[in-house]
């Protein structure tokens, strides 16, 4: 008998009330749980979480692999230009880095790579910049928006990303793609709006380098389009751009929260499996983690997950689909 | 004073964006198209050069897209 079900008798299997050998009362799973448990549970999981929380000095390859990407995709720009490198080669790495590019950006949306008065900060604030930039997606605005989906997550009027709710998958894509266009309130549109009702003095910085960016950005494509360059821009900024940011929300955003009724500790994610996988799902199975412990780097939420699963189980996560 | 050049480039800023797709349309989908056909070696209908085939198609879209919010 594991720590877990030492804890709650009635979930010890084959003991029950039936079989004389349980509590009077049995202890249910999830919100019927007891403060003492509860309390107990907490220090457990925290423990645990503090074995798998970032460590500055760990998280070096985040910046390594961001501004390595970062610089290879800068140096697409005249190889392709010069017809040194093929377009075909430029154009799925371009897409890998604008989606794999959130995922670094997220380590510093959390201050994973470097906590504030670490030296390990600036790398931190490095990262973010620059990861987003193929996304057109500035750090400022991507950190505030991020970090108010975790304090609202799934409330249908505070969550920044609400509007990726969908009821299912086919629709969910197509939602990717629906919230980018123009007069839709979705992805960065509802950004600003959400930034605009804050109105802080970072909330109006965020708003400004979102404008900047998206202004340099679309000069960028106008100029370099007339100077004959247009499938330059196409295949190694416009189409990995949409590409990216479609496989990021519907993997990051849609699958891990879906079917978005939950806004509790335990119930605002799910856990699920999926065909692609681990490393082309970006660790999104074990999201309930990430929402637990922000603090726990991308890379060890599936080992904070098998450590955790019992406690999870035991708060009435719905665990079964993930076996091990 | 000041103010009042805050507003009034907020207000530029906001219809530039608002125009954007239109933009859009005309700085980059035209000579896309126009670049596209140039690879296939694809010639313009009409006698036309490519490039004015592209502004025909690229500025009408984006401007359907301004007025109706969608690209499709």
């Amino acid at each position: 008998m594991n720590e877990i079900t030492k804890l709650q008798p009635g979930l010890e299997p084959g003991v029950g009330v039936s079989s004389g050998g349980g509590p009077a009362i049995t202890l249910r799973q999830g919100d019927g749980l007891d403060a003492h448990t509860r309390r107990t549970l907490l220090q457990q999981e925290r423990a645990i979480a503090r074995k798998y929380s970032s460590n500055g000095k760990a998280m070096w390859p985040y910046t390594v692999i961001t501004l390595g990407c970062f610089a290879m995709w800068l140096a697409f720009w005249p190889l392709a230009m010069l017809d040194i490198m093929p377009l075909w080669i430029g154009f799925p790495l371009s897409c890998i880095f604008a989606a794999g590019g959130y995922i670094t950006s997220h380590e510093a949306m959390h201050s994973n790579i470097g906590r504030p008065g670490t030296p390990q900060r600036f790398w931190n604030e490095a990262v973010g910049e620059v990861a987003t930039i193929i996304l057109i997606f500035p750090f400022s605005m991507a950190r505030m928006m991020h970090l108010h989906h975790h304090y609202y997550t799934n409330d249908p009027e505070k969550d920044p990303d609400y509007t990726d709710a969908a009821p299912g998958k086919y629709s969910a894509w197509y939602k990717t793609w629906l919230n980018r266009q123009p007069g839709v309130d979705g992805s960065i549109h509802h950004y600003k709006r959400v930034l605009e009702r804050i109105g802080t003095p970072a909330a109006k910085k965020a708003l400004r380098d979102t404008m900047l960016l998206q202004l340099f950005s679309m000069a960028f494509f106008f100029a370099m389009s007339w100077a004959g360059y247009a499938m330059e821009v196409a295949l190694l900024w416009w189409l990995p751009r949409h590409i990216g940011l479609s496989y990021i929300r519907y993997w990051l955003s849609w699958a891990p929260h879906h079917p978005r009724t939950g806004t509790g500790r335990y119930d605002n994610t799910r856990v699920f499996r999926t065909w692609i996988g681990h490393w082309l799902s970006m660790g999104m199975q074990y999201h309930v983690v990430h929402h637990l412990y922000p603090e726990v780097p991308n890379h060890l939420t599936r080992s904070a997950y098998r450590e955790l699963k019992p406690i999870l189980e035991a708060r009435g996560v719905d665990c079964s689909p993930l076996k091990d | 004073m000041v103010y009042e050049k805050l507003t009034i480039m907020q207000t530029a800023l906001r219809q530039l964006f608002h125009w954007m797709p239109f933009l859009f349309g005309i700085g980059f989908i035209a000579p896309l198209i126009a670049q596209t056909m140039a690879y296939w070696d694809i010639p313009a209908p009409l006698g036309i050069s490519r490039i004015a085939f592209g502004l025909m198609i690229g500025a009408p879209w984006g401007l359907y897209a301004t007025l109706r919010g969608r690209w499709l």
